[in-house]
């Protein structure tokens, strides 16, 4: 029935294609004088749930990270202290160095490989099908669980798929990966993008499917094999779906926790740790709740920054 | 299809998939084997026995099936909720006319940015004040609230191609703006509500932030299995079995509903399709 719906739009206003001229609906509402009670009646409940959950914890986050908060003692306020210990402190210019290569570590990996698979599967869709759903799986299962799964593959003893594949090949290899700074954080990348692959294989392969067939029939008559066919028109008239799948998971990656809890638990000794994590551990777990706020005003400003064009475009568009 | 399929790119994306499943059929092959089979590996053949001891013994080890009550009650309700506030609040932030409508509407669509990490220390400290901890409004309160960013952009999307003729018919017929939205716009927005529904089941289902922090004595499976995972016991059949009840019903829903997932995917990360 949405069809329906849809359909009857488009032939009552035939000019509109995509996105609509703000002029154009942007006057028009069927009531006028009456509305405002109905109005509340309809989004009373919203603006109270939105109220207590978004706009009541962002103010108190970045008021909180003013001051010094210990335990259930009253606050006292210390100025920009939190954010001067923040910039001094050791862990904390590590958490931030760990979450710039989490972050472009996971999208590169993960935007790259969907792209990749949603070309080589826009050759046979219908037969790529049961692959592409296995691909899924891995993003829709909970992220706990697929940490733990990493936890399986990474065991330090030769019953962790990774050392005995190793072993195979050099014997008596065994190694602790979740151990070593170093190899952790790459262990951590390596798993967030096995699970985020999902998404950007989603809209790229819709982007790619959106190509004009006259356009890929037409390389075909010229002789184009699948190779030159993906760098010459795939790859370009995707970058659309690439552009969102980027943003996405720039995102996602900037706001990861539950991966990062099962797998590593930030350790060792907090190697892995991003600022998602980091307020974490510094507000729930030691109890430094201004501290912590702190760091959540930092991970705001990540996030904020990134969707900068985002929020213009929404911006633009609402009516 | 893109012209005459070469067979290699099948080839090559089937041994990917296949690459991609292994951490799965690993958890699924070490929950039916006994545990002195898999200690050096669930591929290994040595010996091949099947048994459903895992299956059988799981439940009196960890709280699962009280978790999967819980989990889902929370996703239930999480989700019912957004399928019945967002929409009124789309159908009066596009049809109807309100003083601050504009400004909240931007309000609300533009805090898909914020992180669920915003409301940990605001809302730690006033569910403790309300006596609210160890309460499913504790987790269902921020969960819904930040996912109206997404979930009322997402309908309201929709309702720009809604015909205005249909409305307007309405109003001739004497309908005001309540009964509109209740016998006009409802029943032709189902499809993003029913995307709205679906991301915020999932959402809801695999959360494990919140109501580790803010729950107690019932806690939803990403929790239990979170608590178990990192532990250095060597139930590793017992875990995996958790590890495929906490997954099961998300993946299920993600394969059926996948059309819906799509739509709602891009909207919900602030990026339009």
């Amino acid at each position: 029935m949405s069809s329906g719906a849809a359909d009857r739009g488009a032939t009552s206003r035939p000019a509109r294609e995509g996105r609509p001229e703000p002029a154009d609906t942007g006057g028009w509402r069927p009531w006028r004088l009456t509305d405002a009670p109905a109005a509340m009646f309809l989004i009373v409940p919203v603006l109270v749930l939105f109220g207590i959950a978004v706009v009541y914890p962002l103010i108190e986050t970045i008021r909180l990270s003013f001051y010094e908060i210990r335990g259930l003692a009253e606050p006292s306020y210390v100025g920009l202290g939190n954010y001067l210990t923040l910039f001094g402190d050791p862990t904390f210019r590590n958490t931030i160095a760990t979450t710039l290569l989490f972050t472009l570590g996971v999208t590169a990996i993960s935007v790259a490989l969907g792209w990749a698979m949603a070309m080589l599967c826009s050759f046979a869709p219908a037969q790529t099908l049961p692959f592409r759903m296995m691909v899924f799986a891995a993003f829709a299962i909970p992220e706990t669980v697929s940490g733990y799964m990493w936890v399986t593959i990474l065991r330090p003893d030769r019953a962790g798929l990774l050392n005995s594949v190793i072993g195979a090949f050099i014997p008596d290899f065994s190694r602790a990966w979740l151990g070593d700074a170093t190899t952790a954080r790459w262990a951590l990348i390596i798993a967030a993008s096995w699970s985020a692959v999902g998404l950007p294989l989603l809209v790229c392969f819709a982007a790619v499917r959106a190509i004009p067939k006259s356009l890929i029939e037409a390389a075909y008559v010229d002789g184009a094999r699948p190779i030159s066919m993906m760098r010459h028109i795939l790859m370009p008239l995707s970058l659309t779906g690439v552009r969102v799948a980027i943003f996405i998971n720039l995102l996602g990656a900037l706001r990861a926790f539950d991966i990062i809890f099962v797998l590593t638990g930030g350790g060792p000794v907090r190697a892995t740790e991003t600022i998602g994590y980091f307020m974490y551990r510094e507000s729930m777990t030691q109890f430094k709740l201004g501290y912590g706020a702190a760091a959540t005003v930092v991970l705001l400003i990540a996030v904020s920054v990134v969707s900068i064009p985002a929020i213009i475009q929404r911006t633009a568009q609402a009516k | 299809m893109i012209g005459r399929a070469p067979r290699w790119t099948i080839v090559v994306m089937g041994v990917i998939a296949l690459i991609w499943v292994i951490p799965l059929v690993g958890v699924v092959v070490t929950s039916i084997r006994p545990l002195d089979e898999t200690s050096l590996g669930w591929w290994r053949l040595d010996k091949v026995s099947l048994t459903t001891s895992a299956w059988r013994r799981v439940w009196s080890e960890y709280p699962l099936a009280n978790a999967f009550w819980t989990t889902t009650r929370l996703a239930g309700i999480a989700t019912l909720l957004t399928m019945l506030l967002t929409p009124a609040a789309a159908y009066a932030f596009h049809f109807l006319r309100f003083p601050f409508r504009r400004l909240l509407l931007l309000i609300i669509i533009n805090a898909f940015v914020l992180p669920q990490q915003i409301v940990v220390i605001p809302l730690f400290r006033l569910w403790r004040e309300m006596d609210l901890l160890d309460s499913f409004a504790a987790v269902i309160i921020p969960y819904v609230g930040l996912s109206f960013a997404w979930s009322i952009f997402l309908v309201k999307n929709f309702l720009e191609d809604f015909p205005k003729d249909l409305i307007e018919a309405a109003k001739i017929d004497g309908c005001g703006p309540l009964t509109t939205f209740w016998y006009i716009v409802l029943p032709n927005t189902l499809p993003p509500i029913f995307a709205a529904g679906i991301l915020q089941f999932l959402w809801t289902w695999n959360a494990l932030l919140l109501p580790m922090l803010f729950l107690r004595t019932d806690v939803p499976l990403p929790v239990v299995l979170a608590r178990v995972a990192g532990t250095y016991d060597l139930n590793w059949d017992l875990r995996a079995v958790a590890a495929i009840i906490t997954a099961i019903v998300p993946l299920m829903v993600f394969l059926v509903f996948q059309r819906q997932f799509a739509i709602g995917a891009q909207v919900r990360s602030g990026a339009k399709e």
